[in-house]
């Protein structure tokens, strides 16, 4: 018997080219080094506020410092509907478990401030 | 190509040939209509066509036929006119033979509309007829003929018009039945939206179907009947609702009580509106529009972190760092997919009142003074007669009359406020000169503020919630809003009797709890409803807020019903029966979790109510409504303004507005691109709050830093209270 078809070393191979898949904002993503760590570290650094006198320079300066942020962790997304999808990865768990993490690290400390 | 055939030849065949006899401008004078000699004959057949045919087989090939071979316009139109004409021995042949032309025109003019159940015949011959029903239209109001049909309609139905109520026969009661249908009929073609009107759009205009309504003596009609309305008449009442909606629907109400100079001036101030937001537009443009060429290209580095570096092109970019950040933004081409929910089902254009309609002076004159006598005699009969008839479910009650009742009724309400304002000015004007007027009542409106017709409102809000018929859903929302605006108007009142029914009524709306939850369940629920729907929620929320606020205030003690769960005790009570009969009781238990909601009485509390719609399903409801700024009036942008300012300051939850899209969203308001007029007074109100927003913004930020990423979210309520006072709450024992 011919070895060749059994084994099928004649027939022609098909070759079908992986689409490369799209980056996805996703919760790893936004829980990488690019996402909200920078955007800690980064709002600790950068971003002064003025304060009183300077209410709508302040809200510019704030909103641009988002979207440079966002920019760089997924620069597909328009400003707007990049913040859409954030809001939206901030109803999973994962998340969320997270946004509790960063908020505590905030609280005074429990006992000192009950006491 | 191939001709297609979208009717069967023989069907054509057999209803032309039947046209042709009917009659025709032939003989001697050819501007007259020659009947044919078995007219009547005819158009019987020609209606058992449409009946046999086209209804028992579900086409509309013969309606088809018919308005190719020009029936309406070319032989019924005539011959309505000329029976009219004629007098004397031939009087009661031509009477029949009129009647007969008007049980033809009901169905022909009987709006074919885009439903759920729709075969390919359907399909084929649905825009077709549409088109021959606004010619149809056209040819019954047709001024210049001079032929006035709706009138002679009029006369044929006018003997059985004439006889009372309990010797009417049925073919006397299907007369009038046919009359009002003719007319609504009438009222309800409008001209497609999507497709080229043939000739003048006016001639088939809602100002022309107006005018041609007063004209006519239909208004008249209407007034007759509607206020007779349970004394001499009785199944009228639904079709003649239909007839107001259809002549109301859309119409400003403010614009039909000003008078000619009011109205020119107020036609002025929008033009001017629009004028300055051109040139709003166009400044903006210019600030930023290049001062070379296009080719001059220039490019800029926007150098941030890590020494990298983002390209813009454009010299506009080079004036200020916003316009490049925006210029960023702008040249990314990739949109977010929007999740597109479960496809609604097909709603008819018709019913649809979210559309505003602009009326000549001529005919706004005229509604007017209709809408004034319908308020001074029809109202009351008409509106409490139909609340009768839809609760009892009876027969002739279609589904799509709640909606149109609840409508009507905002409409009318509203009318009613403006006409007695506009009264009120003008008898201010010329105080000098006229004597005191004696302060009239509410009683002209008075069937509709019982406590019958509130029930009525409760359960139709509530069933129509549960059910999700939105656009329902939004006329009862208007209804009770209008509702609510005129007790208020009551209250003030300078007749003791309408302050003591206005403080009576307030009682009632603001007793039940399930109301309050309501209203706010409903502004939460807010999920791509369109912006007519989100319009009506704002507005009751807001005007339920501020007059329950008052309320509460001048009624310090005031007590609500509100439904909760069982106490324990009860419970444990039936839990000691259990040991006895373990069997019996497992069944009585779920009867128990059923009924375990007692009513009980309580002190309201304003603060608490308040502070549960400030949450972030309402915020959002509010924040889409703001999106429209640029579209909206200053009675709407305040009511925004008012809400988030009762969120931020009133209620001390700031924190819900800390969010990123939010603040852009304000941001835009103020500072552009496309801000809102800044010469307006609501725009300095914005101002200072977005200010004062901003301002304890920066405080929290510098407190809380955590408040950085948590802005990029909706705040979840476990850590909201925490990060608008900076501790956690304290959990008060309950005493």
């Amino acid at each position: 018997p011919d070895s060749g078809a059994v084994l099928g070393l004649d027939a022609d191979l098909k070759v079908t080219k992986q689409r490369a898949p799209v980056a996805k904002l996703d919760a790893a993503r936004l829980l990488s080094q690019n996402g909200i760590p920078k955007l800690r570290k980064n709002a600790r650094s950068k971003l002064r506020l003025k304060g009183k006198g300077h209410e709508f320079s302040d809200l510019g300066r704030l909103l641009n410092f988002y979207q440079l942020w966002l920019d760089d962790l997924y620069p597909r997304a328009k400003f707007a509907d990049g913040l859409a999808m954030i809001e939206k990865l901030g109803h999973t768990k994962r998340v969320q478990i997270m946004r509790k993490e960063w908020i505590d690290e905030d609280k005074p400390d429990l006992k000192t401030y009950t006491s | 190509g191939r001709d297609v055939q979208v009717v069967d030849p023989e069907v054509r065949a057999h209803v032309y040939s039947l046209v042709t006899a009917l009659g025709g401008f032939n003989g001697e004078d050819a501007s007259k209509y020659c009947l044919g000699d078995d007219a009547l004959a005819c158009l019987r057949d020609i209606r058992k066509w449409l009946k046999l045919y086209d209804d028992k087989t579900n086409r509309l090939d013969v309606a088809r036929c018919l308005a190719e071979a020009n029936l309406v316009n070319g032989d019924l139109l005539p011959i309505l006119t000329l029976c009219r004409e004629t007098t004397g021995s031939k009087k009661k042949h031509l009477a029949r033979i009129a009647l007969a032309c008007l049980e033809l025109l009901v169905p022909l003019t009987w709006p074919v509309e885009i439903h759920s159940q729709m075969t390919v015949n359907h399909h084929r011959h649905t825009p077709y007829l549409q088109q021959a029903q606004v010619q149809y239209k056209r040819g019954i109001l047709d001024r210049q003929a001079g032929s006035h049909v709706l009138r002679s309609v009029i006369q044929i139905a006018l003997p059985s018009l004439a006889l009372p109520k309990s010797e009417r026969t049925n073919r006397d009661d299907g007369i009038l039945k046919l009359m009002l249908y003719l007319c609504r009929n009438v009222a309800m073609i409008s001209p497609l939206r999507g497709l080229a009107a043939e000739g003048d759009e006016e001639e088939t205009s809602r100002s022309a179907t107006i005018n041609a309504f007063q004209t006519q003596d239909v208004f008249a009609l209407l007034l007759t009947m509607s206020s007779n309305m349970g004394d001499d008449f009785n199944f009228q009442d639904v079709i003649i609702l239909e007839i107001l909606f259809h002549l109301v629907k859309g119409v400003d109400v403010h614009k039909l009580f000003m008078d000619d100079a009011q109205r020119s001036d107020k036609y002025k101030e929008e033009l001017n509106d629009l004028l300055r937001k051109e040139t709003g537009v166009s400044r903006e443009y210019a600030k930023t529009a290049p001062t070379r060429h296009a080719r001059f290209g220039t490019m800029i580095w926007v150098k941030r972190d890590d020494a990298k570096v983002s390209t813009v092109s454009g010299q506009d970019v080079l004036k200020n760092g916003q316009a490049a950040f925006n210029k960023m933004d702008q040249t990314k081409k990739w949109n977010r997919p929007k999740h597109v929910g479960r496809k609604r089902e097909v709603e008819a254009a018709s019913g649809d009142f979210n559309a505003t309609t602009h009326l000549t002076s001529a005919a706004t004159k005229n509604l007017r003074t209709f809408v004034e006598e319908f308020l001074d005699t029809g109202f009351n009969p008409l509106f409490t007669h139909v609340r009768k008839a839809i609760e009892r479910e009876a027969n002739r009650v279609l589904d799509v009359n709640t909606r149109q009742f609840l409508y009507l009724v905002s409409w009318f309400l509203l009318a009613e406020r403006v006409r007695r304002s506009s009264q009120r000015k003008r008898h201010e004007k010329d105080k000098g000169t006229s004597r005191e007027i004696e302060p009239d009542s509410f009683s002209l409106v008075a069937g509709v503020l019982n406590q019958e017709t509130f029930i009525f409102l409760n359960r139709a809000m509530q069933y129509s919630f549960d059910h999700g018929d939105w656009q329902d859903l939004n006329a009862n929302l208007r209804c009770f809003s209008q509702i609510l605006l005129t007790v208020q108007e009551m209250a003030a009142s300078p007749l003791e009797d309408d302050q003591e029914i206005a403080e009576n009524i307030q009682n009632r709306i603001f007793y039940e709890e399930t109301t309050h939850d309501r209203i706010i369940s409903i502004v939460r629920g807010y999920k791509d409803q369109g912006f007519g729907y989100l319009d009506a929620c704002t507005e009751l929320l807001h005007v339920f807020v501020k007059m329950l606020e008052n309320y509460s205030k001048e009624n310090t003690d005031m007590q609500i019903r509100s439904k909760r769960r069982a106490k324990r005790a009860k419970k444990d009570s039936s839990e000691n029966k259990k040991t006895e009969n373990a069997e019996r009781n497992e069944s009585e238990e779920e009867e128990l979790l059923d009924a375990a909601r007692v009513s009980k009485e309580r002190k309201f509390d304003f603060k608490r109510f308040a502070s549960r719609f400030c949450n972030q399903k309402s915020i959002d409801a509010f924040m889409q409504f703001t999106t429209f700024y640029r579209e909206l009036d200053d009675e709407q942008l305040k009511r925004a303004h008012r809400f988030f300012y009762r969120v931020a300051f009133k209620q001390d939850m700031s924190i819900l507005l800390m969010r990123v899209d939010i603040l852009n969203l304000f941001y835009r308001m103020i500072k552009g691109p496309g801000a809102l007029d800044n010469a307006k007074p609501i725009y300095r109100e914005w101002e200072e709050l977005i200010k004062q927003l901003t301002r304890k913004m920066t405080k929290k930020l510098d407190q809380r830093p955590a408040l950085i990423t948590e802005m990029l979210f909706s705040k979840i309520n476990s850590t909201l209270y925490f990060l608008e006072y900076g501790h956690e709450k304290q959990t008060v024992s309950a005493g």
